[in-house]
């Protein structure tokens, strides 16, 4: 037994060991720091970037995307001097998903770590538990990813960079109408919590513009969708938007297309998947629907940005990476127009204006919200494309 | 002056030792293997919350308010579900936390998913530690008296305590009742220092955290659950470091500390604590197999 805990002490002491060596992980100074050039005797000064997100536990993916992709948004600066004689580091925190962890990751990256700006955090709750303290410290955080209602309201210091199901849906609507020139819409609805909330967006916008006909719910995972269709088609409806997934909508496509019934489909991000397409062949083609971020966009801020991505993560960004790609751009554009201390990065914020971020054109209201004119993608001979 | 980040991890140290002790009233000393804990300390965070954010009452109010309701549902449920024994009665208090957090994941008055918001800063620093004390002093009385012999006894052999003349379903529902108010008073302690709470937080995994902290300070020692709080509380944060690799360290401490000491830091020795500790090793073994499928 003595020599059993001789051995168990070892490997703890071997265990702590690895931790205190490995600590630096977290810590990525970002390559490319630029050398001062000859003559100029500049030195760099380190700003500190926290990033608070899930990077372990069940929630973990969407953690890791919005930390690989700050991680790219910053090495891209450093490596452009972008910010002249400021080298940004990241730093890294994990929540573990559970908000009062991510409480203990805020503090420690505001007190510890003096960081002067927080990208995060990613679940709503952790975001809302954030709030107090980032308003207590005074420093100025991004969120890429929480969408609650209300999450930034009375709370100077705390933004958001992310699209939310009721403003993609009443931008839907709206292009729908004066773009498309449609005016009389059925709604056919996955009846969950994504569902509902697109449904009662689109309804209230196109009610006030236009004339919603019909509206239909389906469960999650249903096959059959002939009865909602038959009796939407007696509607005589120009436009049905489906609120769901690229599944169903696939399959619906399908079967109005079997009844002959010849609409214009509507959808939201749910329907952004090649399965959309695999499924739904013809009978998709011309559909119509907001994402939050087209990976196949030809413009090349987006295509350096996927290449990037996949070259160091082995994976295409999500929407998620995307948004927090975003979010840290409008960070480095706060901290060139303002100056990198956190008072000037939160008036910068604040002011971000029509930003031209690769998940649309992004504004920042008074309170800290989000406005976005969101993409809009069509389906043309089998494939995305972008229509604004 | 001490940071922030310190301030905040001594204050849950505070808040885990209340829920620790108070748990291990339940489990180390009256041998209930109660795994709902954590349902408690909700009860008590969102009595406490609402009592201030919509009934106006001043913080200590608010906090007794957060813990009665939290000790009447800990009686409430503890007359039915105590007469299960063992991994039944772990089940079933396991079953009592679920629920309780699904109702108020739906709730309107709750928050629903989105949790409830601008809960004003009360706790200090000062507050947490008069708490703990307050806390520790009145188990240190229950076990001095006659009736911590009782629930030793219970613990020991029921049996044999009820032929003794003891009312053993009377004295677990006590037990069990005393400890769910302690845990309503460490929840309100934590709404009011988050300012924010959300039921995801008070899920299984803060339950078993909480056992966690009592078994490896070790069963039926007040001192040992402190500690074991205490150290529950600051490994994570020490280990912040590590990365990516610190849970899988924190896990590692764990099993190396159990294996090491399975009597737990300042555990009793085998003989007083080893009842209980049976029971929480058949119950793993079945929440083994409950994890695989």
């Amino acid at each position: 037994m003595k020599k059993y805990r001789l051995t168990m002490f070892i490997v703890l002491v071997l265990c702590m060991a690895l931790l205190l060596t490995s600590g630096c992980s977290t810590q990525q100074a970002a390559p490319g720091t630029q050398e001062p050039e000859e003559g100029t005797v500049e030195e760099t000064v380190d700003v500190k970037v926290g990033t608070v997100g899930p990077l372990t536990g069940g929630a973990a993916t969407y953690g890791l995307s919005v930390s690989n992709a700050v991680q790219i948004a910053l090495e891209e600066a450093n490596e452009n001097n972008e910010i002249p004689g400021v080298n940004l580091v990241q730093i890294s925190e994990d929540s573990e998903g559970d908000w009062s962890k991510a409480a203990n990751a805020f503090s420690k990256l505001i007190d510890q770590d003096n960081v002067n700006v927080i990208i995060g955090a990613v679940l709503s709750s952790e975001t809302a538990a954030g709030g107090p303290i980032v308003m207590d410290g005074e420093v100025p955080t991004i969120s890429p990813t929480s969408t609650a209602t209300g999450l930034t309201e009375g709370n100077p210091y705390l933004f958001r960079n992310c699209l939310s199901d009721e403003v993609q849906a009443s931008q839907l609507a709206e292009y729908a109408v004066t773009e498309l020139g449609l005016k009389r819409f059925a709604i056919l609805y996955t009846n969950n919590d994504y569902g509902v909330a697109l449904k009662d967006a689109f309804e209230a916008t196109a009610k006030e513009k236009a004339e919603v006909v019909a509206v239909e719910a389906f469960m999650d995972g249903d096959e059959h969708f002939r009865p909602q269709l038959t009796s939407i088609q007696q509607k005589e409806p120009d436009a049905v938007f489906v609120a769901g997934y690229y599944t169903e909508a696939a399959k619906i496509a399908q079967q109005a297309a079997e009844q002959a019934m010849s609409i214009q489909i509507l959808g939201a991000d749910g329907f952004y998947s090649p399965v959309l397409v695999e499924i739904g062949q013809d009978a998709i083609e011309g559909a119509t629907f907001t994402a939050g971020f087209f990976s196949a966009d030809p413009n090349p801020v987006v295509q350096s940005f996927v290449a990037r991505y996949t070259e160091l993560f082995g994976e295409e960004p999500d929407m998620f990476a995307a948004q927090a790609y975003d979010a840290a751009r409008i960070v480095i554009e706060a901290m060139k127009q303002n100056g990198t201390d956190r008072q000037a990065i939160r008036d910068g914020l604040a002011e971000t204006k029509d930003f031209p971020g690769i998940t649309g054109l992004t504004s920042i209201d008074e309170e800290g919200d989000t406005l976005k004119e969101v993409l809009i993608l069509k389906v043309v001979d089998g494939a995305f494309q972008r229509l604004r | 002056m001490i940071s922030t980040y310190y301030l905040q991890i001594i204050i849950l140290a505070g808040i885990n030792i209340i829920m620790a002790t108070s748990l291990n009233l339940i489990v180390g000393y009256t041998g209930q293997l109660s795994i709902g804990h954590a349902a408690f300390m909700s009860l008590g965070a969102y009595a406490s919350a609402i009592a201030t954010l919509h009934l106006g009452f001043p913080f200590i109010a608010a906090l007794l308010f957060g813990a009665v309701v939290a000790g009447l549902f800990g009686v409430l449920v503890g007359i039915p579900t105590l007469r299960l024994k063992g991994d039944y009665l772990a089940i079933a208090t396991l079953g009592f936390g679920e629920i309780v957090r699904i109702i108020f994941l739906n709730l309107q008055i709750t928050g629903g998913a989105v949790g409830l918001r601008g809960i004003p800063k009360q706790t200090t620093l000062l507050w947490v530690i008069a708490a703990a004390i307050f806390t520790l002093f009145v188990l240190r009385r229950i076990l001095n008296s006659r009736v911590g012999r009782a629930l030793i006894a219970i613990r020991e052999d029921e049996t044999a305590a009820e032929s003794m003349g003891i009312n053993t379903m009377y004295f677990k529902t006590l037990s069990f009742g005393v400890g769910a108010f302690f845990a309503g008073f460490g929840g309100g302690l934590f709404a009011h220092y988050f300012r924010y709470i959300h039921p995801n937080v008070f899920g299984f995994m803060r339950s078993i955290e909480h056992l966690c902290m009592v078994v490896l300070g070790g069963l039926g020692n007040m001192w040992g659950a402190m500690l074991g709080a205490v150290a529950l509380t600051a490994i994570p944060e020490l280990l912040r470091a590590g990365a990516e690799y610190r849970l899988l360290a924190y896990g590692a401490i764990l099993v190396l500390m159990m294996r090491a000491r399975p009597q737990g830091l300042l555990g009793e020795s085998e003989q007083t604590g080893g009842s209980i500790r049976r029971k929480i090793r058949i119950f793993s073994r079945g929440a083994d197999t409950l994890k695989k499928t």
